[in-house]
């Protein structure tokens, strides 16, 4: 599970931004306020991810703890030449910067970030891209819970579960998703 | 001098948004703003006031500002990727030299002022004293951990060196968070008048007219706009050379107390800024000009920080030092816009005896470096 930090050093609402990042499963580490609080806290609880408001000023107590010390997250959002200029301008444009250990993959920071955006900037598109990354996440949720149940009841692999699942979903041009629902559905009747 | 400049090729932009942070060394972007120094070059300026070192690096390399009022060490830790991302960047101009120093708690500051060595008083603490700078890659924290080893004093295992926002270290020094930092103005001006400690060290006594903050920004930039960047270049120029007079000077110091541009007193910040009245005998002012003197982005002073990263393991990529620092360095598009102003160019060549009395010419720089004892 991600160790999440959340720096609220600055007056920018960031809203129910933490329980949002709860309810997906992040391990939310207690909030920093205070910036003589955040060098203490980077290297006593040692964070995955940073989340920081971009016009905090204790960015730049991250930035040393990032040269001085390899386990302490770095700067992400731009974190390559290959970053995409776009999107390093939306997310400093929406005033969200992000900190992670190196080696973390970015598809798992992503949802991370795309969240903090949503709060940060209260933007119609980017509410959009929240909504969307809770959707796959409640939807792949379903499909476990329904795969659980073929492989509980018709003694099925893992595998075989999906493939079933898919199958189904094929032949009826619908979402695995929505098959998978279907079938709790019904198995909520018997 | 306020006519309109009809020889030189006509910008590309006109509208240019400058970052700068809370430090009375920005003077020469508040003069230019403030006195519309761009309208003879055909350029408008914006002041961008940013919170962060950091946030001055991710806006110039998003585009939200043009160039920035930068740490020297801060273009360079980008254009080889030190902690954080890499870009290639550029350094227009030098806008100043010296006005940092070093202050420490005032139990450690009355001991040396008392004899004892830096070594000694920092060892009588009986653990780690703990050393705020502003940037890991900033000149601060290189002013810092070369004074610190010309005393004897390893800053990487001696000492904890950490950031934390100028405007705090006061605070912190009060509250014992912190045992002295290195900034610059008039962060140490404030700490004094809260007597919160007190300066031991000037950095023009670590390195006399060392180079501090540059005028800042993209290699495309500078690359894609060239007739915006030497508008930029000679704007700057004019602001400098304005700041030459110690009545432009205390001018100043009003303008940059307003909450906009520092949001601290007028007598704190002026005394250190004019330096001709109530300065300590041990600084050199703070150099905004001197002729042209100042402003030249010669290539060995870039190349000094990173001898620096190299010493204190920050850096160990096999890359060509000198090369990077040639092609960071904008010399020729100095030369041709401060020809374009009749302002004299110095020497390439410039001497100088550091602290530890190693002088630094950029001649050697393998050889410099392999003379340090201290070391990461």
């Amino acid at each position: 599970m991600l160790r999440v930090l959340l720096v609220t050093d600055t007056d920018k609402p960031i809203g129910d931004l933490r329980e949002q990042l709860a309810r997906m499963g992040y391990d939310m580490l207690a909030e920093v306020a205070a910036p003589s609080a955040l060098h203490k806290a980077v290297e006593s609880q040692k964070p995955d991810v940073v989340i920081i408001d971009t016009e905090s000023p204790s960015r730049d107590t991250l930035e040393q703890l990032a040269v001085m010390n390899k386990a302490a997250p770095r700067p992400v959002l731009m974190f390559s030449n290959d970053a995409d200029q776009q999107f390093i301008r939306a997310a400093v444009g929406a005033g969200v910067t992000a900190y992670s250990v190196e080696g973390l993959a970015p598809a798992r920071l992503a949802p991370i970030i795309d969240v903090a955006l949503a709060r940060f900037a209260h933007e119609a598109q980017l509410r959009q891209r929240l909504a969307k990354v809770e959707d796959e996440l409640e939807q792949r949720k379903v499909i476990d819970r329904a795969k659980r149940l073929l492989m509980d009841k018709r003694g099925m692999s893992e595998h075989d579960a999906y493939a079933a699942l898919r199958k189904r979903a094929m032949d009826q041009g619908v979402k695995v998703a929505e098959i998978a629902r279907q079938l709790l559905a019904l198995s909520d009747l018997f | 001098m306020n006519s309109p400049d009809t020889t030189s090729p006509a910008p590309e932009r006109t509208h240019l948004r400058l970052g700068f942070v809370a430090l009375s060394d920005a003077a020469p972007l508040a003069v230019a703003a403030l006195r519309e120094l761009g309208a003879r070059h055909g350029i408008k300026i914006e002041l961008c006031r940013q919170p962060s070192w950091a946030a001055v690096r991710d806006k110039l390399l998003s585009g939200e500002i043009d160039a920035a009022h930068a740490l020297y060490g801060l273009v360079y830790g980008v254009q080889l990727g030190i902690g954080g991302p890499r870009a290639d960047m550029a350094v227009l101009m030098v806008l100043n030299r010296n006005g940092q120093a070093i202050t420490l708690s005032r139990p450690l500051a009355d001991a040396i002022e008392h004899g004892a060595s830096v070594k000694d008083a920092l060892a009588s603490l009986g653990r780690r004293p703990v050393i705020a700078q502003t940037f890991p890659t900033g000149t601060h924290a290189m002013w810092l951990y070369y004074w610190l080893a010309a005393h004897g004093v390893h800053p990487l295992r001696d000492v904890q060196s950490v950031v934390i926002p100028p405007p705090r270290m006061a605070d912190a020094l009060v509250e014992g968070a912190l045992d002295g930092f290195c900034a610059g103005e008039p962060w140490h001006a404030v700490a004094e008048a809260r007597n919160a400690g007190k300066t031991v060290a000037y950095t023009s006594e670590i390195w006399p007219d060392h180079p501090e903050k540059v005028l800042a920004c993209r290699r495309d930039f500078a690359a894609l706009y060239p007739a915006t960047a030497r508008a930029l270049v000679r704007t700057m120029l004019d602001a400098c050379a304005w700041l030459d007079s110690s009545d432009h000077r205390k001018e100043i110091a009003q303008a940059l107390a307003s909450a906009e541009l520092l949001g601290v007193p007028r007598a704190l910040i002026e005394p250190r800024l004019v330096a001709t009245d109530g300065g300590d005998a041990r600084a050199l002012p703070v150099r905004f000009f001197d002729g042209g003197a100042v402003n030249y982005p010669r290539v060995s002073d870039g190349l000094w920080f990173i001898t620096q990263y190299r010493r204190w393991g920050m850096l160990d990529a096999d890359i060509d030092d000198a090369a990077v620092a040639a092609s960071v360095n904008q010399t020729a598009l100095y030369r041709d816009a401060a020809r374009a102003s009749g302002i004299a160019l110095p020497e390439e060549r410039r001497a100088a005896t550091l602290c530890d009395r190693r002088v630094w010419d950029g001649g050697d720089a393998a050889g410099y470096l392999a003379g340090f004892e201290i070391r990461a």
